[in-house]
């Protein structure tokens, strides 16, 4: 055993996890080195703003808002670039200018408070007018899911930036509508539902592309700006069960006694009967027999008529019709069941993709 | 053909060995009609004949013993008659036996020798079951393969039948049948014929073993 073989794993080990480490921190340095040069300019931006230079500040903001792709602002970043643009405009006395970026930040994030602390009243109160008169909503909705329709619902959570009456429908690539989801006011955010079926409510609609169209409206019902959410909706295979078969006549029992048993007791005893009353002409051919045979002859017959009636023939054999019953029913419930998973799975499973909501609006800026 | 012989006989052999006995005994009353005709002279007699019987079976192989005598009498005559036969028999089926061996009756008139008749008969008797275990019917049938009436001396030929119901009593060894039995012997191409009825009531015996 080499006694020098831990030391040698333990330098490997940490060998390896140096390499590991190093490799790791080259491929996020580019990243953080681009988004960090947009940063450091929303950084000079927001110093320029905080000491007064509202030129400068709007030149830096201007500017890092234009960093694009991989350098362009965070989201986060980018809603705030466009609030100290909004408050830097409206100090430089160019409220029209201020007015359109605190649209261009409602439309891309409604849900966006500007900080209190940071901005004076009047820039948080022109803000609030903006977005007031900006009616306008994203959704989120789940990238990639699958749901049982009529059971399940495909769930898009809808934000508002102001209280406003939204119309959302869901429609094919077309426009042509398949359901309508919801028409109403929505206040802070709602939750649209769709249980996977068009407008019949009993089936789905078959596979292809769909968009979730939400149009928000004014006060006059004019469609001031209309979300578009892109659905791909795929219909599952549908399997059935298989219906079990009714109980095998091997397993039902006889729910009457046979008339087999009754007839094999009979016989005997009638065949006895009439041949005591034919056997002197079969062995005595001309001779007087006795009457008296008859009474031999009648007590054999009625002992086999006994007998016959004592299997009692045609009569319900309660325990048998009992144990049938239960396999019958068990069958029943079974088929019931199968049937019931198969009207289930008939409806199959809905898959829904959903692509980036787009946000349109039809009337001019 | 020995070979073949002596193989059912040892055959028969091994099946009598494997069983084991069953045996039987029976005392009968018989109420019977006998009717002679010879030409155009008819008689009839009647009167009552007791008997016994004693039936032993060991596997398909049986044994059949049967006696009775009495009085057969009319208003102007009457005769003393015993009958008897010994039988062996073989179940071919559980419900079906056959039968062969002697028949004799004898007509005893004083003043005259008696008339025997002897007849070697075989015969088929088939059972079937009303009741399980309980109650059965059953009729036997019999045709003389060969015989003879010993006054007139003459060869002889007939044959006869029986049916009837047997009733076993549950729990005892004991048990009970009332048949109806009807023969016929005729010599002379048919122009000597006696006909013997008979009802019989048979209370039987089964030893417990």
């Amino acid at each position: 055993m080499d006694p020098h073989r831990p030391e040698t794993d333990r330098r490997m080990t940490r060998a390896v996890a140096l390499f590991a480490v190093l490799w790791l921190g080259a491929l996020a340095v580019p990243r953080a080195a681009s988004a960090q040069a947009s940063a450091v300019v929303l950084a000079q931006a927001t110093r320029a703003y905080d000491d007064l230079e509202f030129d400068n500040a709007a030149g830096l903001l201007r500017r890092a808002l234009a960093f694009q792709g991989a350098d362009a602002l965070l989201p986060a970043d980018a809603a705030r670039a466009l609030m100290y643009l909004a408050a830097t405009e409206l100090l430089r006395e160019r409220p029209d200018s201020a007015r359109a970026v605190s649209r261009r930040l409602v439309l891309s994030n409604p849900r966006y408070r500007p900080d209190e602390l940071v901005f004076p009243p009047e820039v948080l109160t022109f803000f609030q007018e903006v977005r007031r008169s900006t009616p306008a909503v994203i959704g989120r909705a789940p990238a990639d899911t699958a749901i049982r329709p009529g059971a399940e619902a495909l769930e898009v959570r809808l934000y508002a930036s102001t209280f406003h009456d939204v119309a959302a429908t869901l429609a094919t690539g077309d426009g042509r509508v398949v359901r309508t989801l919801y028409t109403g006011p929505i206040a802070d955010s709602l939750d649209l539902h769709w249980n996977g079926f068009d407008s019949t409510g009993t089936k789905p609609p078959p596979s292809g592309r769909y968009t979730i169209t939400v149009n928000s409206l004014d006060r006059q019902r004019r469609v001031v700006r209309i979300l578009r959410l892109p659905l791909q909706v795929t219909q599952g295979r549908v399997d059935t069960l298989p219906h079990p078969a009714p109980p095998a006549d091997s397993l039902l029992l006889p729910e009457r006694q046979p008339m087999g048993p009754a007839l094999r007791a009979l016989a005997p005893g009638a065949l006895a009967g009439v041949a005591i009353a034919v056997l002197p002409s079969v062995v005595a051919n001309g001779e007087d027999a006795s009457g008296a045979r008859f009474v031999v002859g009648g007590t054999v017959t009625v002992a086999g008529i006994v007998a016959f009636f004592s299997r009692h023939p045609g009569r319900a054999i309660s325990v048998n019709v009992a144990h049938n019953r239960t396999l019958r029913d068990a069958w029943r419930r079974e088929d019931a069941e199968v049937a019931r998973r198969n009207t289930e799975r008939a409806r199959g499973m809905l898959g829904i993709r959903s692509g980036a909501p787009v946000l349109l609006t039809p009337e001019a800026p | 053909m020995t070979r073949a012989l002596v193989f059912a006989l040892a055959l028969c052999g091994a099946s009598v060995a494997e069983a084991q006995w069953n045996v039987s005994f029976g005392a009968t009353a018989a109420q019977e009609i006998a009717q002679s005709r010879v030409g155009t002279t008819r008689e009839r007699v009647s009167g009552l004949v007791l008997g016994a019987e004693a039936v032993a079976s060991r596997g398909r192989f049986a044994a059949r013993l049967r006696y009775g005598q009495g009085r057969v009498t009319n208003d102007t005559a009457g005769r003393d008659v015993a009958e008897g036969e010994a039988l062996l028999g073989y179940k071919a089926r559980p419900w079906l036996t056959v039968w062969v061996g002697p028949h004799a009756r004898t007509f005893v008139v004083p003043g005259q020798s008696d008339r025997r008749w002897l007849l070697w008969s075989g015969r088929v008797t088939a059972r079937g079951s009303l009741f399980p275990g309980r109650v059965e019917s059953f009729v036997e049938l019999w045709q003389g393969v060969t015989g003879s009436l010993n006054r007139p001396a003459e060869s002889a030929s007939g044959g006869g039948a029986e049916a009837g119901l047997v009733l076993r009593l549950a729990r005892h060894p004991v048990w009970g049948r009332l048949a109806y039995r009807i023969e016929q012997g005729r010599v002379s191409g048919g122009a000597r014929r006696e006909t013997v009825e008979a009802i019989t009531l048979t209370i039987g015996y089964v030893p417990v073993r």
